[in-house]
């Protein structure tokens, strides 16, 4: 096996391995130090090396592969038995190398970020990031359900563990409210799992896609119904969709900045990894495009709506980003290749930006150790650089043109109206006008009215890791918002090949 | 046998589940609660477990000196016996975590009530 | 008594309900409307998707929600007293959508 096909697992086991090794010597800060530095430039880089290909755990190829396979009886080559996938596959495509070293950069400047703005770091806080992330990746290589439950698990301990060292008023009765929703929801996701395991006799998500179109099973079977339905639920729970915004965006606003930035990510990942799966496996059933369409709607609806009410600034940030969810979800509903492609598009385009605005207004915290924004004003003097960059993420948020939510928009809403549902597309916009109002209006309270007269702010400076993360993060936004094919034609393999 | 094993595995599977789902909703005392919650995982374990099931059938290990038709007609189904080990210590471990975090709750609260900790 | 009056004296009631004795500020006020202006008319929007179904029923369906959402003004504070962080109603709506989502899928698909 050569080397970059080898690279392959690697960008699991890599994170994982030192997280573990980091948790062990969480006193020694110099080494803890090194090995994140390292590490954190290992995770958007290695992807960027690696080959397009597949990897299966243990070297067990399909039997088609495998040059003994020539011996084998008719009964064995004649059957289905001879294409299915013994092994645990990671499948590392052009779409898989876009969203990985996506999630990479953002875990860099997370990692660098909480290294450089306490004075102590923690082994403990970037071994949970590096966990996340690990699982998080797994789960956007895995072609095998079973694994991707498993990493979709631990991914759900590492957000908790992100909440509960963050030290903010009330986190552990927000993390331990996450898990016991989580202990509902996780479970019925595995009978999903189960179910669909005994209908097909496979965890492999090809070799179960190739059974339900070939005929091996029954595709109207009620048992593939409620797997169907069971494994939706289960989605909603990992990405904080309708009727889990509230816990979800519950956790973001508990987590430090650098955290709530990681979690949103993992929860974008996670809607893509487990969408492309529910689409690729269950799109036979028209249902399931109703669903997702009305699903995403809600959540559009409800995440943005209770983002104008709200007044903790880091609370009304959680909503928008459960709001702009919703977007990448329409997209699947949509359930064409533009459709899909859009909708890949604009998690990738959102991962970045809610970073950015987590980070950006987590200098807010970092100055004044305040979220409620009646209790706030007039930071402009104290923050003018990180102000201009919130703006501007602001604005990216909202879509205007040039930056790049404004093309993934632009997309979606060409979609819907290829499709023929220009309300979806009406929505769309109107949700979009209401995300830069709130957006505004927030930026308003925070920086342009006066300062009020309790507020103290602080007079350490704000890290210039913090200020460096933010530029390269707006870079990435414009050079995607003006070159949009840079990411698009990454995407459309895989939208093309799911539908 | 009045009824079939595999289907009695899937009742009790069902039925935990059930039970689980009305205790996370309606006890009150957070240890309760947890248990309640080891009751729907154990319930999808159980129907994970009893799937690869086979009335008759002998353990998955072929050993030298079997007939290699005997083996593949009377097998059990391996896979769920797999999945289900993992599936167990995730479970284990998401539950000490949440009892890690109702000991911190019941020293800052002095109590183990959901409604007391959990509400607004 | 206008509308603008009728949300203020609403939210000032839900606010003494849970306890909350902050002043009800302008902001408080105006985004309290927006957020209802915003939900109902994507809901009215939403609804038309329905045409694709049966045109009549949309219709129907259009005339009757708009009355009924007249009727129930204003929702959203008490859309956001159903959204707290209190684990009861999170779990409650948590089992609700379990609920419907089996339904939905399996006689949803089953009788079409």
């Amino acid at each position: 096996m050569s080397l970059p096909n080898l690279l392959i697992p690697l960008m699991v086991i890599i994170p994982i391995t030192c997280a573990l090794f980091l948790n062990l010597l969480h006193e020694r800060i110099r080494t803890v130090k090194v090995i994140s530095i390292v590490v954190a430039f290992a995770l958007p880089i290695i992807p960027l090396f690696a080959n397009y290909g597949t990897h299966y755990f243990g070297g067990y190829a399909p039997l088609i592969q495998n040059p003994i396979s020539a011996d084998l009886p008719t009964l064995i080559t004649g059957t289905a038995l001879y294409i299915f996938h013994p092994a645990i596959t990671y499948v590392y495509g052009s779409a898989q190398k876009l969203m990985i070293f996506i999630l990479g950069i953002v875990g860099l400047f997370a990692i660098f970020i909480s290294l450089y703005e306490v004075k102590k770091p923690s082994g403990v806080y970037i071994y949970l990031m590096l966990m996340g992330i690990a699982s998080i990746t797994a789960m956007l290589l895995s072609d095998d359900i079973f694994n991707l439950y498993v990493f979709f698990e631990i991914a759900a301990l590492a957000q908790v563990g992100i909440v509960l060292v963050s030290k903010i008023k009330n986190n552990y009765e927000t993390a331990l409210k996450y898990m016991i929703l989580g202990g509902i929801a996780s479970p019925i996701l595995l009978l999903g799992i189960a179910l669909l395991l005994g209908v097909t006799g496979n965890v492999n998500i090809t070799d179960i896609v190739y059974s339900i179109r070939n005929g091996l099973i029954n595709p109207q079977s009620p048992v593939l119904l409620m797997a169907c339905s069971l494994i939706i639920f289960g989605w909603l729970y990992g990405t904080g969709l309708p009727p889990f915004h509230v816990i979800k965006s519950a956790m973001y606003s508990k987590a430090l900045p650098t955290g709530a930035a990681l979690l949103q990510a993992f929860s974008v990942f996670s809607l893509v990894a487990f969408g492309v799966i529910i689409i690729r496996i269950f799109s036979y059933i028209p249902f399931t495009h109703v669903f997702l369409l009305a699903i995403s709607l809600i959540a559009m609806v409800l995440g943005i709506t209770m983002a104008i009410t709200q007044t903790d600034f880091k609370r009304l940030i959680a909503f928008l980003a459960v709001g702009e969810l919703g977007y990448i979800g329409a997209g699947f509903g949509l359930g064409t290749v533009f459709g899909i492609t859009a909708g890949l598009f604009q998690a990738v385009n959102e991962s970045i930006i809610t970073a950015l605005l987590f980070i950006g207004f987590g200098t807010i915290m970092y100055k004044t150790k305040e979220t409620d924004m009646q209790k706030l004003g007039g930071m402009l003097v104290a923050t003018p650089k990180s102000a201009l960059f919130v703006l501007l993420a602001g604005i990216a948020l909202a879509g205007v043109p040039p930056f790049n939510a404004f093309q993934s928009k632009l997309m979606l809403v060409q979609a819907s109206l290829n499709s023929g549902l220009p309300e979806i597309a009406i929505i769309m916009v109107l949700m979009s006008i209401v995300t830069f109002m709130t957006f505004m209006r927030a930026f308003h309270t925070i920086y342009l009215r006066p300062k009020p007269v309790d507020l103290e702010i602080k007079n350490e400076k704000i890290p210039k890791i913090t200020l460096v993360a933010m530029v390269i993060f707006l870079a990435i936004c414009l050079l995607l918002g003006l070159y949009p094919h840079l990411a698009t034609n990454f995407l459309q393999g895989l939208a093309m090949s799911i539908t | 046998m009045i009824i079939d094993t595999q289907l009695a595995a899937l009742f009790t599977a069902g039925a935990l589940i059930v039970i689980g789902i009305f205790g996370a909703l309606f006890l009150d005392n957070l240890i309760k609660k947890v248990i309640a919650l080891a009751f729907i995982g154990d319930g999808a374990n159980l129907f994970l477990v009893s799937l690869g099931y086979k009335a008759g059938g002998i353990v998955y290990i072929f050993l030298p000196g079997m007939a290699m038709s005997n083996f593949s007609q009377n097998a059990s189904y391996p896979l769920p016996y797999a999945l289900v080990l993992t599936s167990i210590v995730i479970g284990a471990s998401t539950m000490a975590v949440m009892l890690g975090i109702i000991i911190i709750l019941n020293k800052k609260y002095g109590s183990i009530s959901a409604s007391k900790i959990l509400g607004e | 008594m206008n509308i603008y009056d009728i949300i203020l004296k609403k939210i000032k009631d839900i606010r003494m309900e849970t306890g909350d004795n902050k002043p009800v500020t302008n902001i408080a006020a105006s985004s309290m409307l927006t957020a209802e202006i915003t939900l109902i008319s994507s809901i009215l929007i939403a609804i038309v998707i329905l045409r694709l179904l049966n045109k009549n029923l949309m219709i129907v369906l259009a005339v009757l929600v708009f009355v009924l959402i007249f009727m129930a003004m204003p929702i959203m504070p008490k859309l956001k007293r159903e959204q707290n962080d209190s684990l009861t109603s999170m779990n409650f709506y948590v089992i609700i959508a379990l609920g419907i989502i089996v339904t939905l899928f399996y006689w949803g698909n089953l009788n079409v």
